[in-house]
């Protein structure tokens, strides 16, 4: 397949503490048409919780950075994390609208870099949804029958939407196709779309918010919860553990990050996956997905 | 006790840029959407809000309610006023960090970033489990340019 290229951010979440998604995302995408480039020289987006927290300027700097890195080729960027999406997006409307863009420029001139505003800012889902859930379930190699999905879109993906413009922030629909285009079942719950609680500072007020969506996720009865986040991920997988040995609450659901269960669908090996890494077992999935 | 931060007023224009904080009336529909406030009656972004634009700087500590913000964005989608409490917290958190309130982790963070480049470090054990996924190796010659741009 010919395919479309785009330049591959990685973000530091996923290839520094949770690979096996990139190794899912570098196995699947290919498969459906989306080529990743490697560039060299980004760094963290950075994150829109702590670094945003601490300096609007410096955030908007820094992302600038690795948007003019990006626009040195001539591609749109990809990216498999919300908070990357959510800061890369944001800082190119920024630039698009606001008067910033020619401090931020002579920032990034003594670096031989400079912003031409012509590489859009693009998350896997919105790639995937571009080549459309038919062409994507016209793939699949092991359907997903009767596997019940639990989506967790994760609130920088959906909002603000007048930024990241990416689905209807109220009755999101993009990843609910994408899932069913495996032949899953995707189930609502109660809470769809709120937050997993990853960014609020207390544990115990981010634990609860974790096993609240859990537990509704659970009565809907998920075998799986699907999200398209790193720090999701980890609030959900990590955060059970901690649920279990906080709140005394133990839910079992594995997660998956969507290009995991998009690689498992087109047929590859789940067991070369690097998925024993998740900290909630996938075994009893595996055996249920055949 | 209620007192007015005559430094944190110096920075009110700051905040005010981040949303249209006078045209709040609070309605109270990010209170209602809000998931912090759901769980924590102490956390109330109308409250914030309404506080800010009065100059007061007791929201301006390391130890202050803003910290325990989501960042969900429900606040922005449902403000009928475009107020958009969150910018309005993310603010206070720059004043409190350029006045020195904010939290170690705020700190570190930075720290990690503009030091390594990136947030997380690379460690032994990851480039392992890399190699054995079969993984390129990870770019580190990041961080002299960050510090470049940074200082």
């Amino acid at each position: 397949m010919k395919g479309t290229d785009f330049t591959f951010f990685p973000g530091c979440m996923i290839p520094l503490r949770h690979p096996q998604i990139e190794l899912a995302a570098r196995i699947a995408l290919p498969q459906c048409g989306i080529n990743l480039i490697d560039v060299r020289g980004f760094s963290c987006c950075p994150e829109p919780w702590n670094i945003k927290a601490s300096s609007l300027e410096d955030w908007l700097t820094l992302a600038s950075r690795n948007i003019a890195l990006a626009e040195r080729g001539n591609r749109d960027l990809l990216t498999l994390c919300n908070g990357c999406y959510s800061t890369l997006k944001e800082a190119s409307q920024i630039l698009k609208e606001n008067g910033e863009k020619q401090t931020i420029s002579e920032k990034l001139s003594p670096l031989g870099l400079s912003l031409n505003g012509k590489a859009k800012v693009k998350h896997v889902a919105e790639c995937l949804a571009e080549v459309g859930a038919e062409r994507i379930s016209s793939l699949v190699r092991k359907p997903l029958k009767g596997l019940k999905v639990a989506i967790h879109h994760g609130c920088h993906l959906l909002r603000p939407s007048r930024l990241v413009s990416f689905d209807d922030p109220f009755n999101p629909e993009v990843l609910e196709h994408l899932v069913e285009a495996l032949s899953c079942e995707v189930v609502k719950y109660d809470g769809y779309t709120d937050c997993c609680g990853n960014a609020v500072r207390s544990p115990e007020l981010s634990l609860s918010m974790a096993s609240n969506k859990c537990k509704a996720m659970k009565d809907s009865g998920a075998d799986v919860i699907v999200v398209v986040c790193p720090a999701c991920f980890e609030q959900f997988d990590f955060g059970q553990l901690e649920i279990k040995r906080k709140l005394k609450k133990d839910y079992q659901i594995p997660v998956l990050h969507y290009c995991q269960l998009l690689a498992i669908s087109l047929g590859n090996d789940p067991s070369a996956l690097g998925l024993q890494a998740h900290r909630v077992g996938v075994d009893g999935l595996m055996k249920k997905i055949g | 006790m209620v007192s007015v931060n005559p430094d944190f007023k110096k920075n009110l224009s700051e905040v005010e840029k981040a949303g249209e904080i006078d045209h709040c009336y609070q309605c109270n529909a990010c209170v209602s959407e809000c998931p912090t406030a759901r769980l924590d009656s102490r956390f109330n972004p109308a409250e914030i809000v309404l506080s800010a634009s009065l100059g007061l700087g007791e929201l301006i500590d390391k130890d202050s309610i803003i910290w325990e913000c989501a960042t969900c964005y429900k606040c922005y989608e449902f403000c009928p006023q475009g107020t958009h409490p969150v910018e309005v917290i993310t603010a206070l958190k720059n004043v409190a960090y350029k006045s020195g309130n904010s939290p170690e982790e705020i700190k570190d963070s930075r720290v990690h970033v503009i030091e390594n480049g990136t947030f997380i470090p690379l460690s032994e054990a990851i480039k392992k489990r890399r190699r054995e996924l079969g993984l390129p190796e990870v770019d580190s010659t990041v961080a002299e340019q960050v510090k470049k741009i940074m200082e």
